[in-house]
């Protein structure tokens, strides 16, 4: 099997890359492209970890092949805060408790951006049911519920105040392509 | 210490959650190494087998396939306990569950990896499966028999009890469970055994207090009922996980393991592995949710594997593997009979506690046993429990082991009595709520606990006051749960911008982290921006526990404290002497330090940080230290109120309201208090609505991805009220108490009630689906959904007899048939974590 060039644009950049036809989109991602924000919880399209954003639109990319990205947008919660400045949905998960383990937060964070592009006042039931293919055995999706309602009414108020909040060290252990 | 607390039991943001928002936390699963190769396992494909052979030869040639090992390859300086799972990590001989791990492979990629599995040929002889304990305990059923163990050697366990004594004592805790009541419970569970025989049972126990039939006897009101609960996984969304680096030069092994434990894990690895504890580094990643279940279930194999390879070797669970073949939480069979008088007062409690261990022993049987009767004043108590090997993937801990199993089946039969005797279920348990001093199970004396305070903080709570309509019904349901306490030990040393490092090797589950910045910055007097929390790996940190048993903040708060004190005070003795002052004179703030009384004498940290560790430096650097014995326990008790709507036609439950109220002793940080019993009381709702990992009659799990392994989604559910209730403890952080797990007890039995409520039904299995509570409402006239239990498959003869010496029932591992087990709750669950990974 020979391995196919993709070419597509990955959180703004552009990006040409060759793999095998059989992967995943997350896990070119992830094993190649060194972008492990984007998880796998089951790789089945269930749980929602690895959620991207594909041209703007939601999707499970344990469920996309790498090929399928050729000409188009790929956005992973590395590419959503610019400049490292976070979005309100980012800021309100970390104010509001949105996380506790952490593991299912991307795929949440990326599915409430998709969400509050369309839909500027959701509510509650919305935000269920946009994060329903989201699975999180942390929190019991109270404070996610919670974090997304205020990202998306309260948003002057959630800038990024970054230089008031600790912040973890990166791990001693890290090799390879981060 | 001040007095007025300003940072702790104030709502903190996770001091890790900025990388995590952004998708920056190296999780076990994002560790890459240069020249790593990926692994996978091939499993057995009968639940119970004997491994005639192996073939790997064909798999070797495959391009790209680098290392293959069988139980061949099991270290042989090692003597391993085949009654372990945790020695067993790679089966020899035989197989006892479907998709137990007979052999691996290392490739270049996990694709190549997954393709040689194909080219393994294994023949296997096929032996009679159990997978119904109940079955499993017959007279007649065929023995499920680990390699070392013969059928005569049974029987003797059954007689050895008195022998038994040296093993007893590293499982026993004397302090905790007071030994007057050991030798009887042995006696009568030998007794027992001598009757009725029943086979395949791992472990028994019996607790017994007064005359039960004296009890039933003096009671009005006397119910009965066997409680069934599924076997369900604790559901982590990381899936287990290690990385494995073999430096053959140095004969050192470096795990990078998803684990709750990494001290455990470094110990377990060596001594399966067979190398010097010094000579294995255990480095823990972020862990993406463990609720029990990450001990030691994956390192070993991993490690074996990069011993054999050469290189970098990572081994990921997928879903499936996680739902067949890890270790869930177990399936129980609880029948039990309740007596109470006319005044409602508990007259007697009496149970047969099955469990099914699964494979291997190593479940909190004890505990279920314990916790049946332990939140509730019983004068008369006598509970008979066994722990049952069956063919089925053995079971481990799961948030609170056991508590819901308890839980569900105590907590109908406490509503049904009230019911009875016409009390509200609130008062019927203000009436018989246990409290300090009271006997437990056990033998030993109720600690303080806030039941009560729970439950009048509950008992105000506007839920009640909600108007309930058609086919809608409100269940209350407690649980209790003991937890960990240490010991424990930090250090904190001050880095040269005055900020404060505080280094533990705990693992950080539910925020723990964000609780020491708290407690640091409190106990110091400075911001929460000066302080800094960073996990060290087993090599560097100082000692921490397990994050089980919801201690980490209970018992490392402590050592925190005390680290924090010590640096102070040296930072303090040193502003003295340069200030030329007495230590109270000195304030600390975001800047530096200052003297009150001396408004010239002032030094930023940077400057400070000159005095102690620069180049001219006259004193001492500023390390804090605190090491802390164990605590004296401190239980937390919880409640859950839930409104429900039952659809009348299709069972199918809505849950309207949930309240889950908890005593915390003190809750360091707020918002993440909430959210823990946020998600432990939604874990207790998936087990009591929806989850089941489900067998079919050849072992194999009938629902093994999550589309059908139903857990909680966003949708199920309406927000979680979280009150928190602060009884202060006498030992904790600040009064804290063990926090993280007894939220996920009461939820099973508060649905019950609930739907008892709405429908008029009791259901008396777990979970409660549509399916049987329409069939209990008489919608459903044949019923033929699926069961966690399957007949046994025909007896293929003899099954294998093992070779090598049984050297089980040492160190307290793995004795697996017929043994009594006489011993406590907690010293059980230590036992549980050793032997059971
Ligand atoms: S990993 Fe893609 S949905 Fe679970
Ligand atoms: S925060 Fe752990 S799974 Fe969601």
């Amino acid at each position: 099997m020979e391995q196919t060039t993709i070419r597509f644009t990955l959180n703004d950049r552009p990006i040409t890359h060759a793999a095998m036809p059989y992967r995943t989109l997350l896990e070119v991602l992830r094993d190649d492209l060194g972008l492990t924000g984007s998880k796998e919880g089951c790789g089945t399209g269930d749980c929602g970890a690895c959620t991207l954003l594909l041209d703007g639109k939601p999707v499970t990319s344990c469920l996309v092949l790498a090929a399928e990205a050729d000409g188009r947008k790929v956005t992973t919660v590395e590419g959503l805060a610019k400049d490292g400045k976070l979005t309100p949905v980012q800021v309100a998960f970390i104010r509001y408790g949105g996380l506790q383990c952490g593991i299912c937060t991307s795929g949440f964070i990326v599915a409430a951006h998709a969400l509050l592009e369309s839909n500027k006042t959701p509510s509650e039931a919305d935000v269920r049911a946009a994060i329903g293919g989201n699975l999180c055995r942390c929190t019991g999706y109270d404070k996610i519920v919670r974090a997304i309602l205020a990202a998306a009414y309260d948003e002057g108020e959630l800038v990024d105040e970054s230089a008031s909040m600790p912040v973890m060290e990166k791990p001693l252990f890290t090799e390879g392509p981060m | 210490m001040t007095a007025e607390l300003t940072i702790v039991g104030k709502p903190m943001p996770r001091v890790d959650a900025r990388d995590k928002v952004t998708g920056k936390a190296v999780f076990g699963v994002d560790v890459q190494l240069p020249g790593m190769l990926a692994m996978k396992v091939l499993g057995s494909a009968y639940a119970h087998a004997e491994i005639v052979s192996i073939d790997t030869s064909r798999a070797r040639k495959l391009p790209g396939v680098v290392a293959v090992i069988t139980g061949d390859d099991l270290p042989h300086n090692v003597e391993l306990n085949f009654g372990s799972r945790g020695h067993s990590f790679l089966a020899k001989h035989k197989a006892f569950f479907y998709g137990q791990p007979v052999a691996a492979v290392a490739a270049v990629d996990i694709h190549t990896a997954e393709e040689a599995l194909k080219y393994i040929d294994v023949k296997y002889r096929p032996l009679p499966i159990l997978l119904d304990p109940l079955e499993a305990m017959k007279p007649d059923a065929p023995l499920i028999q680990h390699m070392g163990e013969g059928a005569s050697e049974m029987s003797m366990h059954n007689a050895d009890v008195a022998e038994d004594d040296e093993d007893h004592t590293e499982e026993l805790d004397k302090e905790d469970i007071g030994d007057s009541d050991i030798r009887e419970a042995a006696e009568l569970a030998s007794e027992a055994q001598a009757e009725a025989a029943p086979r395949n049972v791992a472990s028994h126990i019996v607790f017994k207090q007064g005359d039960v039939a004296k009890g039933f006897a003096e009671s009005d009101v006397v119910i009965e009922n066997t409680y069934r609960l599924a076997q369900v996984h604790q559901g982590y969304l990381e899936l287990q996980n290690a990385t494995a680096n073999w430096d053959a030069v140095n004969q050192q092994l470096t795990l990078w393991v998803s684990t709750q434990a990494q001290f455990y894990e470094r110990q377990h690895a060596a001594e399966v592995l067979g190398l010097p504890i010094h000579k294995v580094k255990v480095i823990t990643p972020e862990v993406g949710g463990g609720f029990g279940a990450k001990f030691g279930l994956v390192a070993p194999l991993v490690g074996l594997m990069s011993m054999k390879a050469g290189r970098p070797v990572q081994h990921i669970y997928t879903r499936h593997e996680e739902l067949q073949a890890s270790n869930p939480a177990p399936a129980s069979v609880i029948t039990i009979k309740t007596g109470c008088k006319k005044d409602g007062t508990l007259t007697a409690i009496e149970a047969k506690v099955v469990v099914d261990t699964g494979a291997y022993s190593g479940s909190p049987m004890s505990i279920i046993c314990i916790m049946l009767a332990a939140p509730y004043k019983f004068p008369n108590i006598f509970i008979d429990g066994y722990e049952v090997l069956t063919n089925k993937q053995s079971v481990a801990a799961y948030r609170a082991p056991g508590g819901p199993n308890s839980s569900f089946a105590i907590e109908q039969q406490i509503d049904i009595m009230a019911n009875e005797v016409g009390m509200s279920a609130l008062e019927f348990r203000l009436l018989n709520g246990s409290e300090e001093g009271y006997t437990r199970p056990d033998g030993t004396p109720q600690p303080k606990i806030g039941l009560r305070a729970v439950l009048n903080a509950l008992a105000r709570h506007p839920i009640w006051k909600e108007p309930l309509g058609p086919n809608q019904g409100r269940g209350l349901a407690i649980g209790g749960w003991g937890g960990g306490r240490g010991p424990a030990s930090a250090i904190v040393k001050l880095e040269g911008d005055g900020t404060f490092e505080v280094v533990v090797g705990t693992v950080d589950l539910t925020g723990t982290n964000t609780s020491f910045a708290q407690i640091a910055a409190e106990v110091l007097g400075l911001p929460i921006s000066k302080i800094h929390v960073t996990r060290l790996d087993t090599e560097t940190a100082p000692f921490g526990p397990a994050a089980g048993g919801s201690q980490v903040t209970y018992s490392m708060g402590v050592a925190v404290i005390e680290a924090a004190k010590d640096a102070r005070s040296q930072v303090l003795k040193v502003a003295a002497k340069e200030f030329d002052t007495t230590e109270d004179d000195i304030v600390l703030d975001e800047v530096g330090l200052r003297s009150q009384s001396k408004p010239d004498k002032k030094l930023s940290w940077p400057q400070f940080q000159e005095t102690t560790s620069g180049w001219t430096a006259k004193y001492a650097p500023v390390l804090g230290r605190g090491s802390v014995e164990r605590r004296k326990g401190a239980p937390g008790y919880a409640a859950c109120v839930a409104d429900v709507e039952v659809d009348p036609l299709t069972g199918y439950v809505k849950i309207l309201r949930v309240v889950a109220a908890q005593d915390v002793g003190k809750a360091i940080n707020r918002m993440s208090v909430e959210g823990q019993l946020q998600g432990g009381t939604v874990q207790g709702i998936g087990l009591a609505l929806w989850e089941e990992i489900m067998y079919g009659a050849d072992g194999r799990v009938r629902n093994a991805s999550l589309l059908d392994y139903r857990k909680a989604t966003p949708r199920d559910l309406p927000l979680i009220d979280a009150v928190i209730v602060e009884q202060a403890s006498d030992d904790g952080p600040f009064g804290a108490k063990i926090v993280g797990e007894p939220s996920i007890i009461p939820p099973a039995g508060a649905l019950a009630n609930a739907v008892a409520a709405a429908t008029g039904k009791r259901i008396f299995e777990l979970p409660l689906t549509a399916e049987r509570i329409a069939r209990a409402m008489g919608r459903v006239q044949e019923y033929d959904a699926m069961t966690t239990t399957a007949p046994t498959l025909t007896p293929d003869p003899s099954p294998i007899r093992g070779e090598g010496r049984g050297r089980n029932g040492r160190n307290g591992h793995g004795r697996t048939n017929g043994k009594v087990k006489t011993t406590n709750g907690r010293a059980s669950r230590k036992a549980t974590a050793r032997k059971a990974r």
